[in-house]
């Protein structure tokens, strides 16, 4: 899809603050190991931080930012050829194909930039963000039991690659 | 078994940082692990600052450190209920139980001080600590192949957990 109002740009500053949003906006925490305004201000902040490198993707929606994906560049040699990342997009905005793109221009950039070869990513049983992952190829390589407990409820992080 | 004799564990202090540099001297001893040769200095220091929580044990012999076993503990509240570990045994000392002894008390201590409802570990193939984990009642949760190359040999990575309550 090539949407016209969509666009990916390399992130700004600026941008923490929608992220932080996205991430306390009602139901999406329950998708991540954060609680309350300050771990989520902690995670924007590790997550823009590879910003600096020019890892980190922000989606446009006709002019504002609705999605920001980050690779967590790995800090050793011997891991460089691979990297772990994240992805949200604004709830408001989804069902227009912005995660689709948005992770396609990751995956290029993770390619054509860094030179990576495999990109991995973690997400919790039920997320409906796992269609997506797997509609783009990526396989599922491991389960992690109880991984996250919210409120005396444990849900499975699911651990998924794809090589590029 | 002689050793065992003047064998002891204590909580570990930010001065073991020395062992540990002493241990990982040799440029093949970073082998089992993410980090380089090149890269150790600051992973070692990261590594013996979790014995500011009192969540690592040091093994010693006739009062010299032989062993360190290490809890990184999770920054995050819903996450906190678990944690990774790190283990390493001088490898002069190897053989001899060290690792088992400290294995089986680093989950002493995570499930008593912690109050941690598991721990889990990641270790590269081939790797000395999996016949010691699978001995401790780890299972293997994840296989990646290609995670890690040592010198541009790739190798899978296998991710082990160990729950307390099952």
């Amino acid at each position: 899809m090539n949407d016209p109002a969509l666009e990916i740009r390399f992130a700004q500053e600026s941008d923490q603050k929608y992220l932080i949003e996205w991430l306390l906006q009602p139901g999406v925490l329950q998708w991540f190991p954060l609680e309350g305004l300050r771990e989520v201000e902690d995670a924007a902040r590790l997550w823009m931080s590879y910003m600096k490198q020019g890892a980190v993707l922000t989606a446009v929606w006709e002019g504002i930012p609705c999605g920001i994906a980050n690779l967590y560049l790995q800090p050793y040699k011997k891991l460089s050829h691979q990297s772990l990342f994240a992805i949200i997009v604004d709830e408001k905005l989804r069902g227009k194909g912005i995660g689709t793109k948005l992770l396609q221009d990751l995956i290029l950039l993770a390619k054509e930039r860094f030179k990576l070869e495999l990109v991995h990513l973690e997400v919790y049983e039920g997320n409906p963000a796992i269609r997506l992952y797997e509609r783009l190829g990526f396989q599922r390589y491991g389960i992690q039991k109880k991984f996250v407990k919210d409120g005396g409820q444990y849900l499975n992080k699911i651990l998924m690659q794809r090589t590029i | 078994m002689t050793f065992l004799a003047s064998f002891d564990i204590r909580y570990s202090e930010l001065e073991d940082l020395s062992a540990l540099e002493e241990w990982f001297s040799d440029p093949n001893s970073c082998d089992d692990y993410p980090f380089g040769f090149d890269e150790r200095q600051d992973a070692l220091k990261n590594w013996i600052g979790f014995s500011k929580f009192k969540a690592s044990l040091t093994g010693t012999l006739e009062g010299k450190p032989c062993a360190i076993a290490t809890l990184f503990l999770m920054p995050y509240k819903k996450v906190v209920h678990h944690c990774g570990f790190y283990l390493v045994v001088d490898p002069a000392h190897r053989r001899k139980g060290i690792g088992l002894s400290m294995l089986r008390n680093i989950l002493h201590v995570a499930k008593t001080r912690f109050s941690l409802e598991g721990v889990h570990v990641e270790i590269f193939e081939p790797s000395p600590l999996l016949p010691l984990l699978e001995k401790s009642n780890f299972k293997i949760f994840a296989r990646q192949e290609n995670y890690i190359k040592i010198e541009g040999q790739p190798r899978p990575r296998l991710l082990l957990e160990h729950f307390f309550y099952e």
